[in-house]
């Protein structure tokens, strides 16, 4: 290998230990490995901005401008409490619904803004009951993995393989969707088994719990009216724009004939289409919402994109493409060691930086086998290898971080025990549901 | 604080930031707070009088019909003030003073006792000579809660602020106090 390739492998390694301790911002962390390429000239200018995806970058900012947007109107905080209504003081139906709420939200928006906003009604949900709160929040996390699974915006991995590899909505919808049906129910037996038994109340604190929750009243959780159904529309003509984004000229041609028929909308677009619509509707100060951008993960996307491209400048990434060709004789095979890599590597080093070194790796292997289905894989391992650690995936860190706080903490082991299993049970389970789809 | 520990606390605190507590300030706008999911249960009231006070508003009634409580009236009649009394009047003029606002105190508790039964409110009355400050502290340990007037133990004067006595006293009693 060469000096300049072992340098590169070396500011990788380098960045991604650092992203792993956390001791220095990952943002921080990943703009300083990038500045490291750039200045000894591993990453030129040109390759950079090839390198960099900003269809992954474009698309984060479009929801984060959606999301911030929204949160101003209290939406979500009336979907947590018609929620904790709907349960009816019924512990196992509180962590069947706040899961499948968590699931649906997370297959939209992000993870992190999903728990970050239905925990706390969670553990209040929790407190009336006079119940540990730790078995809810260990399901609502593995419920906001499985779900942002689901779609190519649910999380961010996702994002990352549907702008590298030009996958579209539906096919995220079509392949892991019906995947992340079954394993959400899996997930709420093998929650109910592990957990049932210390989920029981008594009529009189179910009455008591019913009598509490009845008193919150959600529409006064809707701080602006107005804002809180502009939002809703937005959200839901940006959810059916994606459903429709690749083919958006066929429908477009019918009422305005000078669009091209052929004219598809990029995710990225149209997450910044949405946005816009619902700045210029709502009248929002473009000010306080695009303070609250989240611009360090986003850098820290970029600082990856280069790190990554680092190692493709160089070929090693070629390089370790080319061992895995000869030593791979079919795509199942392929398939089988994306999937499980990505989900045991992904639990250890956070499946962000997992999914932006392997996504060059899965192009280049492109040169010699069909790589259709090993995105799939790699979506499949990255999303749901999240389960396996406290630190595997982001929302895992922001409930466990929230849990310590509100004094519940989950410790790694308690954590890795049931985290495991999940990992272990879900993406088995994905991974023969791809297996007869792709290779069978 | 193990590695891991400190581990997840580093990166909650870069993903997150300060979005929790905005987040937690939204809720709280709605949300029972702990103390207010506590509904504590309140089966005795101390509700003391003395010369200063002359008698009990409709609005702490209304408060405290919401327990299903006994309201205990204890009129105290100070016994520091009886003493310098004794000390600067001959004595058959000090035991006329202490006959009259005994007979003072008598009424007082007659008529708030019926004022608040009119109400539905069980009550007790007692009447004795002590301390004003202390006694109250001692008592309220074997109630639930304290409700004092605002004038207790003051004097007359016409401002609306709250009487020392009574500051102090919540500042010492355990139970929940209520001032009127």
């Amino acid at each position: 290998m060469e000096t300049v390739a072992l340098i590169a492998v070396a500011i990788f390694l380098f960045t991604y230990a650092l992203i792993i301790d956390e001791r220095i911002h990952r943002a921080v962390a990943a703009m300083f490995g990038a500045a490291i390429v750039v200045f000894i000239g591993i990453v030129p200018w040109e390759a950079l901005l090839n390198h960099v995806d900003f269809g992954t970058i474009f698309l984060l900012l479009g929801m984060m401008i959606i999301v911030n947007t929204a949160r101003g109107s209290g939406l979500f905080e009336y979907i947590a409490i018609r929620t904790a209504k709907l349960a009816k003081g019924n512990p196992i139906r509180v962590l069947i619904l706040f899961a499948l709420v968590t699931a649906f939200v997370s297959a939209l928006l992000d993870n992190v803004t999903t728990v970050l906003l239905l925990t706390p009604m969670l553990l209040y949900v929790a407190r009336v009951m006079k119940l540990n709160p730790v078995p809810f929040l260990i399901t609502e996390i593995f419920a906001s993995n499985i779900g942002g699974a689901a779609t190519l915006i649910g999380d961010p991995p996702n994002i990352m393989i549907g702008s590298a590899a030009g996958l579209t909505f539906n096919e995220f919808l079509i392949h892991l969707g019906p995947i992340m049906v079954v394993n959400m129910v899996i997930l709420l037996g093998l929650m109910y088994v592990i957990y049932g038994r210390s989920m029981k109340v008594s009529p009189d604190e179910q009455q008591k719990m019913v009598r509490t929750l009845n008193n919150l009243d959600e529409r006064a959780a809707i701080v602006d009216r107005s804002l809180f159904n502009k939002s809703v529309a937005v959200i839901v003509l940006v959810v059916l724009l994606f459903f429709i984004h690749d083919r958006i000229g066929e429908i477009l041609h019918i009422v305005l004939p000078f669009v091209d028929p052929a004219m598809g909308l990029e995710p990225a677009e149209v997450a910044l289409i949405g946005a816009a619509i619902l700045l210029f509707w709502s009248r929002q100060s473009p000010e306080e919402i695009f303070e609250k951008i989240e611009w360090p993960a986003l850098f820290f996307f970029g600082g990856l994109f280069v790190i990554v491209g680092a190692l493709v400048e160089t070929g090693v990434i070629a390089s370790i493409a080319s061992v895995m060709i000869e030593n791979i004789g079919s795509t199942g095979e392929a398939m089988f060691i994306v999937t499980w890599f990505a989900a045991i590597a992904s639990a250890i080093v956070d499946n962000i930086p997992l999914t932006a070194a392997m996504i060059p790796l899965i192009q280049d292997l492109g040169t010699t086998m069909d790589v259709y289905p090993l995105w799939w894989a790699l979506a499949l391992g990255a999303c749901l290898g999240g389960n396996g650690t406290a630190i595997g995936a982001s929302a895992n860190v922001v409930v466990i971080g929230i849990a310590e706080r509100e004094g519940f903490g989950i410790s790694f082991v308690e954590f890795l025990k049931v985290g495991m299993l999940v990992l272990f049970v879900t993406v088995g389970v994905g991974f023969g549901l791809l297996w007869l789809k792709f290779v069978v | 604080m193990g590695y891991s520990s400190a581990l997840i606390q580093r990166k909650y605190k870069d993903i997150v930031g300060k979005r929790y507590e905005s987040v937690l300030k939204e809720y709280g706008e709605f949300l029972l707070t702990e103390e207010e999911l506590f509904v504590p249960e309140v089966r005795s009231i101390l509700v003391p009088l003395d010369l200063f006070v002359h008698g009990i508003t409709d609005e702490a009634i209304d408060v405290l019909s919401a327990y299903n409580a006994t309201i205990s009236l204890a009129y105290i009649t100070d016994a520091g003030v009886l003493e310098l009394l004794g000390q600067t009047l001959d004595r058959s003029s000090a035991e006329e003073f202490r006959a009259k606002k005994e007979e003072y105190g008598r009424q007082l508790l007659e008529q708030t006792a019926a004022k608040l039964e009119e109400h539905g409110l069980s009550t007790q009355t007692r009447m004795f000579v002590g301390h004003t400050g202390d006694d109250v502290v001692r008592m309220a340990k074997n109630y639930d809660m304290v409700a004092l007037s605002r004038r207790y133990a003051d004097g007359e004067s016409a401002d609306l602020s709250i009487s020392p006595t009574v500051l102090r006293i919540c500042q010492r009693v355990e139970t929940p106090a209520l001032i009127y």
